[in-house]
């Protein structure tokens, strides 16, 4: 290589050097951020599945129409991934859990909720219907948006649209861990429930120790009923979607500011490698030319 | 006195968890109190205040907008909001 091109190469890699640098300092402030939401809403989430759980095990809600299991033949997969890439394989984790989980089905089975451009992309590029896609830029998200997205499936659901709906995202275990996990919403068992509630839970910490789900066998309800439980099921079932994209939203930040920080680690050695390579070759060219001009005189004195 | 555990959270924030002896909770028919050993209950919230006393036996309370959902089971009590 020449001595001009490796020149070149050391100040495109600075330049690259400074741009991940930028962006790893900008993730690191959004990953504080983010993960202090998913952890703080862990709490909320816990509670709200809580209830869930013990009410999933009573007799009211076992007769709700989003408590219906029967055989899975259409599919609604909601895939929560980021806008923007560069975040290490945090994406292409959750789209191959995402592909996996749907694999049994015909792809004319499968309506896809794509929350987040790279999901939307895989999945319309492989033919799939997408019924709606969002945006995932702003790192606070309203629960009424999630609210929303979940009375849209539950009408599918009650509806018979779908017989199943399930969640393809990141569960955020530490800054250097995040798990793809696929997880069933609809219908509402316990066991999913449960699992969901099991994962949230982190392994140290104040909020380690688990307590056994019991329920009791029957609820009193106020006003009545029915109308407790519509109001109740759709809010925790919206409350365990939003939580799941809390956990996305903090581990694709995670993901991002450990790619970005492998990313300026690298340049700073590749910058330094060439900066050796172009020393080691400007000196033997020097070398070269005064072994050259001391043999060219040698040549005349003799 | 039986003291009961009591959760109250509000979505990215938790206002509140721990023993308690007792809470009064504005339900949408009306406030009722819940003391240990409480049926199960299920109810939802109407605007209002929730008074507690905890466990020491100090008296604290919170404001809230309604919207929200109590629940109470097996020695425990959880108030979202």
């Amino acid at each position: 290589m020449a001595l001009k091109d490796i020149k070149t190469k050391i100040a495109a890699t600075h330049r690259t050097h400074k741009v991940t640098r930028a962006m790893e300092a900008v993730s690191a402030v959004k990953m504080r951020k983010t993960q202090a939401a998913a952890l703080s809403g862990r709490s909320y989430a816990r509670a709200a599945l809580g209830i869930l759980a013990r009410l999933s095990g009573s007799a009211d809600l076992a007769r709700h129409p989003l408590a219906q299991a029967r055989k899975a033949e259409k599919i609604a997969l909601v895939i929560l991934t980021s806008d923007k890439g560069l975040a290490g394989a945090l994406n292409s984790g959750v789209i191959k859990a995402a592909a996996e989980a749907i694999a049994p089905y015909e792809s004319a089975a499968v309506t896809v909720y794509a929350y987040g451009k790279k999901g939307e992309e895989y999945f319309a590029r492989r033919g799939y219907r997408i019924a709606r896609a969002f945006e995932n830029k702003a790192d606070t998200i309203e629960l009424s948006v999630m609210e929303e997205l979940v009375a849209e499936l539950s009408r599918g659901f009650a509806a018979g649209q779908y017989d199943e709906v399930l969640v393809a995202y990141s569960n955020f275990k530490s800054t250097f861990e995040q798990v793809p996990s696929v997880r069933r919403l609809l219908p509402l068992a316990l066991a999913d429930v449960t699992r969901l509630v099991a994962d949230i839970i982190p392994e140290k910490g104040k909020w380690s120790e688990t307590r056994a789900i019991e329920s009791p066998a029957a609820y009193a309800m106020e006003p009545d009923d029915s109308n407790v439980i519509d109001i109740l099921v759709p809010r925790l079932v919206a409350v365990s979607l939003y939580h799941l994209l809390l956990e996305s939203k903090a581990s694709e930040h995670s993901a991002r500011m450990v790619a970005m920080k492998s990313a300026s680690d690298k340049s700073k050695e590749v910058a330094h490698d060439l900066t050796r390579l172009f020393n080691k070759i400007r000196q033997a060219a020097i070398t070269r030319e005064v072994s050259e001009i001391i043999s060219g005189r040698e040549a005349l004195a003799a | 006195m039986k003291t009961f555990h009591l959760t109250i959270a509000r979505v990215g924030e938790n206002l509140f968890d721990g023993d308690v002896i007792s809470v009064a909770i504005p339900g949408v028919d009306g406030m009722f109190e819940v003391l240990a050993g409480h049926e199960a209950f299920v109810s939802e919230l109407a605007k209002g205040t929730v008074r507690a006393v905890s466990a020491e036996g100090e008296r604290f309370h919170f404001e809230i907008a309604g919207r929200g959902v109590a629940e109470v089971s097996q020695n425990q009590a959880t108030i979202l909001l």
